[in-house]
């Protein structure tokens, strides 16, 4: 009786082993793909230094852009090769727009500016190229966006953030990337703009940024939407270089925020000294 | 004018000429109008340098001795702290007169344009050629 139990015991701690060794083996998590890093020497790189600040207004695609004005005044809107669906979503949101319901999602601060919107910001940027990947620091927000030229791979299931999965290349002077894994408007706090223009969680987008003066710095997006666009979406904007000893600062959205966006209503309230909304 | 604080509307041009954009970086400035200029003259309480936008407390006094508090937002601290303004620049006690784009609703607050000092120094888009045509809110 107790060798037969010792047996027992023991096939039950052998299984014990084994099937622990088998869970730590089978481990779901995944790894990003291999690869062998590479780095562009510092001396075939470009000289983006300084300050740089976008020209032209928030319109994002002011090439299709109709009505005059900036991106809240009445009747300026984009034209972006939408599909029915989306174009009618962006009608709806162009309403609101035009009611003051159509807040930023910036206004409560807390969440990034998504792709493609990060070159479509206010204040000034830097960008920064090392050898091994590009980083662009905009003042708004603050934002970064990173990009990845050291030869590694997109990840292979890419969920969705603000400013995705970004890996490029140089051809020359010209930074060449492409972005993936974006959450666009899944969650609704992802816009390109304050007319209400929207992409969607299957948008992707491949950009060049190349210095075309001295003192322009040219960003072109190539924009695809399976979800929402019926063809390829291009873009362009413009970056101009700010005076030598220009000085970028930290951005403390929630530092003194007197504009937080009513729940209810949507409308952006604006605070009195009392911490009361002024405009109910 | 009994009051002490004047409102000016002036001509959409002046406005044009008037508004400047960097107060609505962080948010939508729909609520100001900006085809409107009020004139408010009074007693810098504080000057709130801080982000997302910068906002100068005015005390302003009706001519009946009701003080109210009006709030007018400016850009940010990063932008202006670049085009040379500080803390400093609207020191608390100091008595302005200050230009903005009201709140559609009336409301005690608006976006900043300009100053003018005891002094006669001034910040922003001053214009002594433009003045005060309307009556307080």
């Amino acid at each position: 009786m107790i060798r037969r139990m010792k047996v027992i015991l023991t096939g039950l701690g052998l299984s014990l082993v084994l099937v622990s060794a088998s869970g730590y083996a089978q481990d779901r998590a995944q790894q990003p793909p291999s690869y062998t890093p590479t780095a562009t020497p510092s001396e075939k790189l470009p000289d983006w230094s300084g300050a740089w600040q976008m020209m032209g207004g928030t319109v994002f695609d002011a090439a299709t852009q109709t009505g005059k004005g900036g991106a809240i005044d009445l009747g300026v809107r984009e034209h972006p090769p939408y599909n029915a669906e989306w174009e009618a979503l962006y009608q709806r949101n162009l309403e609101k727009r035009d009611q003051n319901r159509f807040p930023d999602v910036f206004t409560n601060c807390g969440v990034p500016a998504s792709y493609p919107r990060v070159f479509n910001l206010p204040d000034p940027y830097e960008f920064v190229i090392r050898p091994e990947q590009v980083w662009i620091l905009a003042e708004n927000g603050p934002n970064v966006m990173r990009i990845y030229t050291d030869g590694r791979k997109h990840l292979d299931e890419p969920w969705g953030t603000y400013t995705g999965d970004s890996v490029g290349h140089w051809e020359g002077d010209t930074l060449v990337f492409t972005t993936i894994g974006l959450k666009g408007n899944r969650d609704g706090d992802s816009i390109l703009d304050r007319t209400g223009l929207v992409l969607s969680d299957q948008s992707r987008g491949t950009t060049r940024i190349r210095k075309i003066d001295a003192n322009t710095l040219e960003v072109v997006m190539t924009l695809e939407d399976s979800k929402a666009l019926t063809k390829p979406w291009a873009v362009t904007k413009r970056f101009r270089k700010l005076p030598q000893g220009t000085r970028l600062y930290d951005y403390g959205c929630a530092e003194n925020n007197r504009n937080p966006v009513d729940e209810k209503s949507g409308k952006t309230l604006l605070l009195g000294p009392d911490g009361k909304p002024l405009n109910d | 004018m009994k009051s002490l604080y004047k409102m000016v509307l002036v001509l959409a041009i002046a406005a044009l000429l008037f508004s400047i954009q960097p107060a609505v970086a962080h948010h939508s400035g729909a609520g100001f109008d900006s085809s409107r200029v009020v004139e408010v003259k009074g007693t810098v309480k504080e000057f709130q340098f801080k982000n997302p936008h910068t906002w100068i407390q005015v005390l302003v006094d009706d001519g009946t001795g009701k003080i109210t508090e009006w709030s007018l937002e400016w850009g940010s601290p990063n932008s202006l702290g670049r085009q040379g303004y500080r803390p400093s620049t609207f020191p608390p006690g100091a008595k302005v007169i200050m230009r903005l784009n009201p709140m559609r609703n009336g409301a005690p607050a608006g976006g900043f344009i300009a100053a003018k000092f005891e002094d006669g120094t001034t910040i922003g888009r001053w214009d002594d050629k433009v003045g005060p045509s309307a009556a307080a809110p």
